[in-house]
């Protein structure tokens, strides 16, 4: 309950409840909408200036599957205010399950359960969104058991080592090629040939009345339909949880943990619960990523995308379902198309080269900051942290009263 | 008191923090049902005692005997789960909940919705969930919370209600015994009586046993049936109020050699 | 309610739970004197099988070891005044190689090969630019980003400080590029001595050269000048210091300079002996230094050191011995393991207090 001294704030205009209700629920729907149909919608867009700013269904894709990341994380650093510096380790653990389950790196058994792959081919096959669930799962153990010996430390040394965790888990995929004289994550390499979302042939094989190859591979605008639809299950689950026995324990752990303890919520188990969670939805959002890729390696798991989702969560407004949701499509929006939009309007009017998105961790850091400095909750706060704000506000408006004679007077 | 039915008892109950010892290989007991209180000048453990109690603290030595179960060194959500409530000398409730949420929160361990029953909003959690408000509000009302208090932060609460809301929060973990923290600390006087009449219907009407730290000696007078006193981390007295207060060992704990003469 | 309380004479029922805390301690306890046993013979079998390997590994180790000690004190300095992780400490340190490489290349001129006065000159005037850079530029961070949030929870100039990381490590992309900065060998590179057919050079000696002088006079400045005493002060009680006259915001300002100008001379050293040096150089160095201190005891500077020159030995054990070592792509795995290992079982390190006494 302490307050920042700091000498200047950022306070944008709170709405009231009513308003927010009437515009934002019309809002809402029509956003909703427009996203839905946002891959037929693109096309048409294209003879526009505008595609200049507007990602394509792919980019879309990958914008959504971080914001899950986000989403994901939220519960971790949001909910049960556990500053989790290496959610990395659950996109690697995903991605790698995505890897075990969908493509010839197991050449030595041949599972086919409804994967695009011909049936025959090598290695295991399990159908798409399974495997999605698989890597969820995989990750969310993960979770339990990395927070075995980190969720009894204290605040800054639980992101230390969470951080340390983050950076254990590459290097073991990294070494993964020789363990024991068995190769379980093609070491350096990475694995390739993933197979991608669809059906095989099963559809066909089932319902012989429809083409063969129906359904076989499926485009572009699958990975990002079922990415929007990871979106909504995450915050669902999000709002479902927060208003419910365990969200109370979390913010009372969040608040203050000795005396949560003393109330009988078991800290523990408590905490592994947030982590658990929060590895789920890495973990799907890390098989979904790859499975669009075709293709993972171990390069691609480091630091700064711990930091890169840590920032959704701050910057969106810990411990918001919604704040995280659009700090999370805005960052991911800036990261994969809005630097790069920025970094050509800028070039060709000033005729430089300067390759803007090189610089996105220098971005990010100084937002960070500022953020940490000027606005601390975030874009959007939660209600609580609105009534910190409101406080402060309310505590002004007293002393103004006071110093305008109205000594005595209570506030209207 | 009989002797047969002691809700806590400590045996040689001991904690030392480096070289300091805190705690000095203390007996003690409360008998179910009766309202005891634990004084002491500043410093003299009582805190410690408490927290070794409910679990916040592992003894260094020496056994804690809660209704027939050895309970030193459980955790202390399980003490919690066991029937011993507290509150806190500073005020540690949840500032950015509301009050109801504080209270929903002290049930937690009284209630068993997990993530699934939540996730899928199950009738049998929807009913819990408004049993839970229904106790909540009725024990909100009972430790003389106006109605609006409800839905206010806790931490925008007059200090007066804060202090009805740590023991409100602490009632509902269903505790069989309720240990009280300096609970009378900025009071003034008719709070102080109001209170001290609060401490008596909660024993009687909700069959609870009451230990509590205090500094006010009237209120230690006049609620307790029973006054231990510590210095030091020693008991060095023990026994019904004016007895013990008319002591010259506890009248020199606390005001010096020489007052004492 | 429940049944009669009292049983006859003699203790209760004791739950397995009530003892479980106190074997663990000594479950603990035992398991760490095996694992110490078990590295002992480890390494004493891989100096019977090869001693001249084990020597030049260890002197690698102390010579690597030098660089993570002075980095680890600027960590345990400020986590010792403010209980803050300095995420943005070890670039800082890369910041400290970046200016070595400028003034010792472009503005110097330095190409090897000097004459000993010559190169000891700029060597000086390179370490004392470098350290002087960096004490200013962790200074500055610190009354940007860190004091503002002074009475901010404990997590706010964390997350800050990570920031400030980013900040700082781009910063030098901008100026430097993402590429390596190389340097053409500037210390001598003859060998003083052989162990075995393999050459201890001259450039080793200097980083020591540079580094005990550093350490020593650190020590100095720490016991015995009035702002170290100062910092001290505020470091043990921040109030009591401030009730003493003490100017607080100076002391903690006084150890992130010191604390910088370390760093600095840590950049130094390294980029005069490993003669290249990227943006992204602090990141591993960083954490690597930091569990040093943590290993010696986060707070204790002389623990610190040590720690720095364990982590030194350990990583050159793992990378350079050849019985039964995991090998270097492993290093950085041991690393971490072993900072998690010390912050579950034994997070006051090795000279720290035991932290449990404080609430």
């Amino acid at each position: 309950m302490t307050r920042v001294a700091l000498p200047v704030r950022l306070r944008l205009p709170a709405l009231s409840a009513r308003t927010r209700r009437r515009v934002t629920i019309p809002v809402a729907a029509a956003v909703v909408v427009w996203l839905l149909l946002y891959p037929w919608l693109y096309t048409s867009y294209l003879s526009n200036t505008l595609t200049q700013w507007l990602p394509d269904t792919s980019t879309a894709f990958v914008i959504l599957a971080f914001t899950v990341m986000g989403l994901g994380l939220n519960f971790v650093v949001g909910y049960a205010g556990l500053l989790d510096l290496g959610y990395v380790a659950f996109f690697a653990s995903g991605s790698y399950v995505a890897g075990w389950l969908a493509s010839q790196q197991f050449a030595g058994v041949t599972i086919s359960l409804g994967g695009t792959a011909a049936k025959g081919t090598p290695g295991i096959h399990i159908t798409p969104w399974l495997v999605i669930l698989a890597a969820a799962l995989f990750s969310a153990v993960l979770g339990v058991l990395i927070g075995i010996p980190t969720l009894r430390l204290r605040g800054d040394y639980l992101a230390i080592v969470t951080l340390g965790f983050g950076e254990i888990i590459p290097q073991f995929v990294n070494n993964g090629d020789n363990i024991a004289g068995h190769n379980i994550t093609n070491g350096s390499f990475g694995m390739t040939g993933i197979d991608g979302l669809g059906f095989g042939n099963r559809l066909h094989s089932v319902f012989s009345f429809l083409p063969a190859n129906f359904l076989n591979e499926i485009d572009s605008r699958w990975y990002y339909w079922t990415a929007l639809a990871l979106v909504a299950i995450t915050i669902a689950t999000s709002i479902l949880l927060r208003d419910s026995r365990l969200g109370r324990a979390w913010v009372a752990i969040r608040e203050d943990e000795d005396a949560a303890g003393a109330m009988g919520i078991p800290l523990m188990r408590t905490k592994t619960m947030a982590y658990l969670i929060g590895a789920f939805f890495g973990g799907a959002a890390g098989a979904l990523i790859t499975l669009q890729a075709s293709a993972t390696s171990p390069d691609a798991f480091v630091l700064q995308i711990s930091i890169f989702v840590l920032s959704m969560v701050i910057l969106g407004g810990m411990g918001n379902v919604w704040g995280v949701l659009v700090g999370g499509l805005v960052l991911a929006y800036v990261n994969y198309k809005g630097l790069y939009a920025i970094g050509n309007t800028f070039n060709s009017t000033f005729g430089t080269n300067v390759q803007v998105p090189e610089y996105a961790n220098l971005i990010y850091g100084a937002a960070i900051v500022l953020f940490m400095l000027v606005r601390p909750e975030g874009l959007i706060p939660s209600a609580r942290r609105r009534s910190e704000l409101h406080e402060e506000e309310e505590e002004e408006r007293e002393a103004e009263a006071a110093a305008h004679g109205e000594i005595g007077g209570t506030p209207a | 008191m009989t002797d047969g039915d002691l809700l806590l008892e400590t045996r040689a109950l001991r904690k030392e923090f480096g070289g300091l010892v805190a705690v000095a290989d203390v007996d003690f007991t409360v008998a179910r049902g009766s309202i005891s209180s634990l004084i002491g000048p500043n410093g003299a453990g009582k805190t410690t005692f408490f927290n070794m109690v409910t679990g916040a603290y592992q003894p260094s030595s020496g056994e804690i005997v809660f209704d027939g179960r050895e309970i030193g060194g459980l955790p202390q959500h399980k003490v919690t789960a066991l029937g011993v409530g507290r509150t806190f000398q500073n005020i540690r409730l949840f500032g950015t909940m509301t009050t109801l949420e504080n209270v929903l929160v002290g049930m937690h361990c009284r209630l068993g919705s997990g993530v699934w029953r939540s996730l899928v909003r199950a009738p049998a959690q929807r009913r819990e969930e408004a049993q839970a408000r229904a106790r909540a509000r009725e024990l909100i009302a009972y430790c003389g919370l106006p109605a609006r208090a409800e839905r206010q932060y806790a931490r925008h609460l007059a200090y007066g209600d804060q202090r009805r809301l740590e023991v409100a929060r602490a009632l509902a973990t269903t505790p069989k015994l309720l240990l009280l923290d300096e609970p009378t600390a900025g009071m003034n006087p008719q709070e102080t009586i109001a209170f001290i009449d609060f401490v008596r219907k909660v024993r009687d009407e909700l069959s609870l046993t009451v230990l509590l730290i205090e500094h006010d000696m009237k209120v230690v007078v006049e609620v307790s049936e029973r006054v231990t006193v510590l210095d030091y981390g020693e008991k060095i007295a023990e026994g019904e109020p004016a007895a013990v207060t008319s002591d010259e060992r506890v009248r020199t704990a606390y005001l010096g050699t020489k007052a004492a003469v | 309610m429940g049944t009669s309380a009292r049983t006859a004479t003699g203790s209760a029922a004791r739950p397995v739970l009530a003892l479980v805390p106190r074997l663990r301690g000594r479950v603990v306890s035992s398991l760490g004197v095996l694992l110490l046993l078990v590295v002992v013979f480890w390494l004493v079998e891989n100096a019977v099988q090869n001693f001249d390997q084990f020597l030049l590994v260890t002197l690698n180790g102390v010579t690597n070891g030098s660089i993570y000690a002075l980095v680890a004190i600027g960590y345990t300095l400020v986590y010792g005044i403010l209980e803050l992780i300095n995420f943005a400490h070890g670039d800082v340190f890369s910041w400290g190689a970046m200016v070595s490489s400028t003034v010792a290349l472009s503005w110097l001129g330095a190409k090897g090969g000097e004459a000993g006065f010559a190169l000891f000159g700029s060597l000086v005037l390179t370490a004392v630019c470098a350290a002087a850079f960096c004490a200013t530029l962790n200074m500055t961070v610190e009354r940007i980003a860190y004091r503002p949030l002074r009475n901010a929870p404990r997590l706010a100039p964390l997350i800050t400080a990570i920031g400030m990381s980013f900040v700082l490590s781009n910063l030098i992309a901008v100026f430097y590029g993402f590429d390596y900065v190389s340097t053409n060998p500037i210390l001598p590179q003859g060998a003083i001595f052989h162990i075995g057919n393999q050459p201890y050079g001259w450039d080793k000696l200097i980083v020591l050269l540079v580094t005990f002088p550093a350490l020593i006079g650190m020590t100095f400045v720490v016991q015995r000048t009035r702002w170290g005493k100062a910092m001290r002060a505020t470091a043990q009680n921040r109030d009591a210091a401030r009730l003493m006259g003490i100017d607080v915001d100076r002391a903690i300002s006084f150890a992130f300079g010191l604390g910088g100008a370390l760093a600095g001379i840590g950049g130094f050293v390294y980029l005069i002996y490993f003669t290249n040096a990227r943006f992204d150089l602090g990141f591993r160095i960083g954490l690597f230094a930091f569990t040093a201190a943590v290993l010696g005891g986060i707070g204790n500077i002389a623990g610190a050191a040590i720690g720095g020159y364990l982590i030194g030995f350990i990583e050159n054990y793992n990378s350079g011995l050849t019985w039964h070592a995991l090998g270097p792509s492993w290093t950085e795995s041991l690393v971490f393991i072993l900072l998690i290992l010390i912050l579950v079982f034994r997070p006051h390190g090795l000279l720290g207090e035991s932290l449990s006494t404080r609430s």
